[in-house]
């Protein structure tokens, strides 16, 4: 199984691989939603899919359409932080 | 492959056996699908969960989704005012969220192609404004007002979305609507003729191939209003 760390490194990777600018770095305070977002919605849905089916090979269903995902105040999607957050939770629930 | 809900009888029917006819995979989505002669599995569109379960399915078979259509739906025409509150409920569910369910789970099979169509459905209650038809031209509209937005959010994925507007069709949801009151209806329509569901399965195919790829958002009113 992987661990939080290689999790995290994943979910980073995957934002930078739908980065125009590769100079851009990824840190846990990267915006994804909003005004100041690094990614717009068609990317942000790219995504998704990409971190699915990472997921998938994981052995585990990333579920992008959970309540977490709702609001800009809690929205997993907030931050590349919070979406790493996000993702390993749903890893280490449903491994 | 095309997913059809509704495809146990009435217009879901009707467009899986034309489909069919012309070589289409067709998966069919219903509450009952025994003695389904095509692939097909139970589903209750109105339920989150089911729908969830269907994409789970289509993932593990490998199943390549080229369009979704929508046409699992109820009606009752009935007063609001005399409407009772569960009905009423079931109504938008089914229509209105059994729609936006299906097309939440099962088109991002589709944006993995970037390519696909969906069609949902809507009635030519919602453009007359018909009378004992409030609630269910209500969840109509809805499905109109979620189609064009929709149509807009998966637009960049090469995903077009659209609904084709009936007017009465002879399915099971015209029981209880006498041949006046169709005609009423019928006279209003642009072509003041009622059609048949081979009308409608003649939009589908047309919607489904690549040649309709610059149509999006519309509402297709069969007969015209």
């Amino acid at each position: 199984m992987a661990t939080a760390h290689q999790a995290k490194l994943a979910v980073f990777t995957a934002i930078g691989a739908l980065l125009e600018d590769k100079s851009l770095s990824i840190a846990d305070d990267t915006t994804l939603l909003g005004g100041d977002s690094i990614i717009d919605s068609m990317k942000l849905v790219e995504l998704c899919l990409a971190l699915e089916d990472h997921a998938t090979e994981l052995g585990f269903e990333f579920d992008w359409t959970s309540e977490a995902a709702l609001s800009k105040s809690r929205s997993m999607f907030r931050t590349a932080g919070s979406l790493a957050a996000e993702f390993c939770q749903q890893m280490d629930s449903k491994t | 492959m095309i997913v059809v809900t509704g495809a146990s009888r009435g217009l879901g029917k009707a467009i899986c056996d034309r489909l069919l006819s012309k070589g289409i995979a067709v998966f069919g989505l219903a509450r009952q699908v025994e003695g389904l002669c095509f692939p097909s599995m139970a589903c209750d569109v109105s339920s989150y969960d089911e729908v969830k379960a269907v994409v789970q399915r289509l993932k593990a078979d490998g199943a390549s989704i080229s369009g979704l259509i929508n046409a699992a739906g109820i009606a009752s025409m009935n007063l609001a005012v005399t409407t009772p509150s569960s009905v009423s409920q079931n109504i938008i569910h089914t229509n209105l969220l059994g729609t936006i369910y299906c097309c939440q789970l099962i088109v991002p099979l589709m944006l993995r192609n970037k390519s696909g169509s969906v069609i949902n459905f809507s009635t030519i209650a919602v453009a007359l404004g018909l009378k004992g038809e409030s609630i269910y031209a209500a969840s109509k509209a809805g499905v109109e007002g979620f189609t064009r937005s929709f149509a807009r959010e998966v637009a960049e994925f090469n995903v077009t979305v659209n609904c084709i507007a009936p007017g009465p069709i002879n399915t099971n949801l015209l029981k209880g609507v006498t041949a006046a009151q169709i005609q009423n209806i019928v006279s209003q329509q642009i072509i003041p003729k009622q059609f048949t569901s081979d009308a409608v399965s003649d939009l589908v195919e047309l919607l489904l191939d690549a040649r309709s790829r610059s149509l999006s958002g519309e509402v297709l009113h069969v007969g015209g209003v």
